[in-house]
């Protein structure tokens, strides 16, 4: 467990999701990345049923990892976090009359998990209802949990295969109250990962991108 | 750093339902030491364990029918470890044969931000608990025989009265849904606890 830092790619221009996806695959592959297997992260909303009157329902997100295949994560957007084992979506199907599963709203991330050293590239294609939506880049540098201290070594490296498409410093470190030098975890991710598919949902659909 | 194993298969599709048969008894205060020696005896060779859980009753009160019943446990002796959060269900109506309670059971293991997070939900703290006692474990019977306090002032651990002058013992399995021949095993056992300990089927309907 490192720091992680998670941001979404532009589709190039002229080109399609999957072609985007290979071209950042070609350049990991030319810097001595190695292809370790894949990765998948999804996300499931739930809203609660029957709210108060006026109030636009709670959405419950429920997150899996296959980087910590026996464990889940749900969150309530700027709220409170849990992590629990697998039998949590279990619980969520006892719950179903209070808790409904919005499932048109799963989103995922599903993609190659490169190796390069000490950082772990993960590069996916995220897809709602089998429609692609856009790229996702993790990039995970795993030797250190502060991310104050490896912050400028992990945007010069994330420079040599994002090119100009490197992220600013994810907003999760610098709200913490103890600021940058606080410990990540994989809280830290996967809020990133939510914040990401929120604004993916949001967006209108990449033109001529079915998922091959 | 190998990559660990992508499943594809859904948890909620094809998830083994886990039942979990119960028999009840309790024991005064001058007769568990006698218990504990016999229970040392016919269980498993281990050290004895004993345990001191905080638990906390949750009610989620949907629009129609009964609330939702969630139970939160955490550890006072290891505060460091998982809280459990646990789900039984309504206790099967079987034929009157079946010598133990059967209900359905899901396990969670959760980080500390459970109370925060269930309130999150929705879920209200209804009461709340302490738990003192042993446990011990026969091939996958476990016995617990604990003391109950009472919490005097809500969220202050330290401060507790014992419920009565009594041990309450219980005897459980987990199981997949199915397999009946659990309850018979249970019933041998409960007979080799008399008649220090009367372990029963206790309905709790009956006694709301």
């Amino acid at each position: 467990m490192g720091v992680t830092c998670v941001c979404q790619v532009p589709v190039a221009e002229g080109k399609s999701v999957q072609q985007t996806v290979d071209l950042l695959h070609k350049k990991l592959e030319q810097l001595g990345a190695v292809k370790q297997g894949s990765f998948c992260v999804d996300c499931e909303t739930y809203h609660a049923a029957g709210s108060t009157s006026g109030q636009p329902p709670k959405l419950l997100y429920v997150m899996h990892n296959s980087e910590t295949p026996l464990s889940c994560m749900a969150m309530f957007e700027g709220g409170p976090c849990l992590t629990a084992d697998g039998n949590f979506d279990v619980l969520m199907v006892k719950l179903k009359s209070h808790f409904q599963n919005a499932k048109s709203h799963k989103v995922e991330s599903r993609g190659a998990r490169y190796q390069y050293c000490d950082f772990l590239v993960k590069v996916g294609t995220i897809t709602m209802s089998s429609s692609a939506r856009g790229i996702s880049v993790e990039v995970e540098y795993c030797p250190c949990v502060v991310p104050g201290d490896c912050w400028n070594l992990m945007k010069e490296f994330m420079h040599s295969f994002l090119g100009t498409n490197v992220p600013e410093l994810p907003s999760v470190f610098t709200a913490k109250p103890e600021g940058l030098y606080a410990p990540a975890d994989s809280t830290d991710t996967m809020t990133q990962y939510l914040e990401l598919f929120s604004k993916v949902r949001k967006q209108q659909v990449v033109s001529g991108s079915t998922v091959r | 750093m190998e990559a660990p194993p992508v499943t594809v298969m859904p948890v909620t599709g094809g998830t083994i339902n886990m039942m979990e048969y119960l028999l009840q008894g309790s024991v005064l205060d001058q007769a568990l030491d006698s218990l504990l020696h016999r229970l040392r005896g016919l269980c498993d060779n281990m050290e004895p364990e004993s345990f001191a859980d905080h638990e906390m009753v949750y009610l989620l009160k949907g629009q129609q029918g009964n609330p939702f019943l969630l139970r939160a446990r955490r550890s006072l002796a290891h505060p460091p470890a998982p809280w459990h959060l646990r789900y039984l269900g309504q206790p099967e109506v079987g034929d009157k044969s079946r010598h133990a309670l059967v209900r359905n059971c899901v396990d969670v293991a959760t980080s500390h931000s459970l109370p925060e997070f269930l309130n999150e939900m929705g879920f209200r703290m209804d009461h709340e608990f302490v738990a003192k006692g042993h446990i011990f474990r026969k091939g996958s019977l476990k016995v617990v025989v604990s003391k109950l306090f009472r919490v005097l002032v809500q969220g202050n651990t330290e401060n507790t009265e014992p419920l009565s002058l009594s041990y309450l013992v219980e005897l459980s399995v987990l199981a997949p849904a199915g397999q009946d021949t659990v309850s018979e095993d249970m019933r041998a056992f409960a007979e080799q606890l008399k008649p220090l300990v009367h372990l029963e089927k206790i309905d709790p309907k009956r006694h709301m």
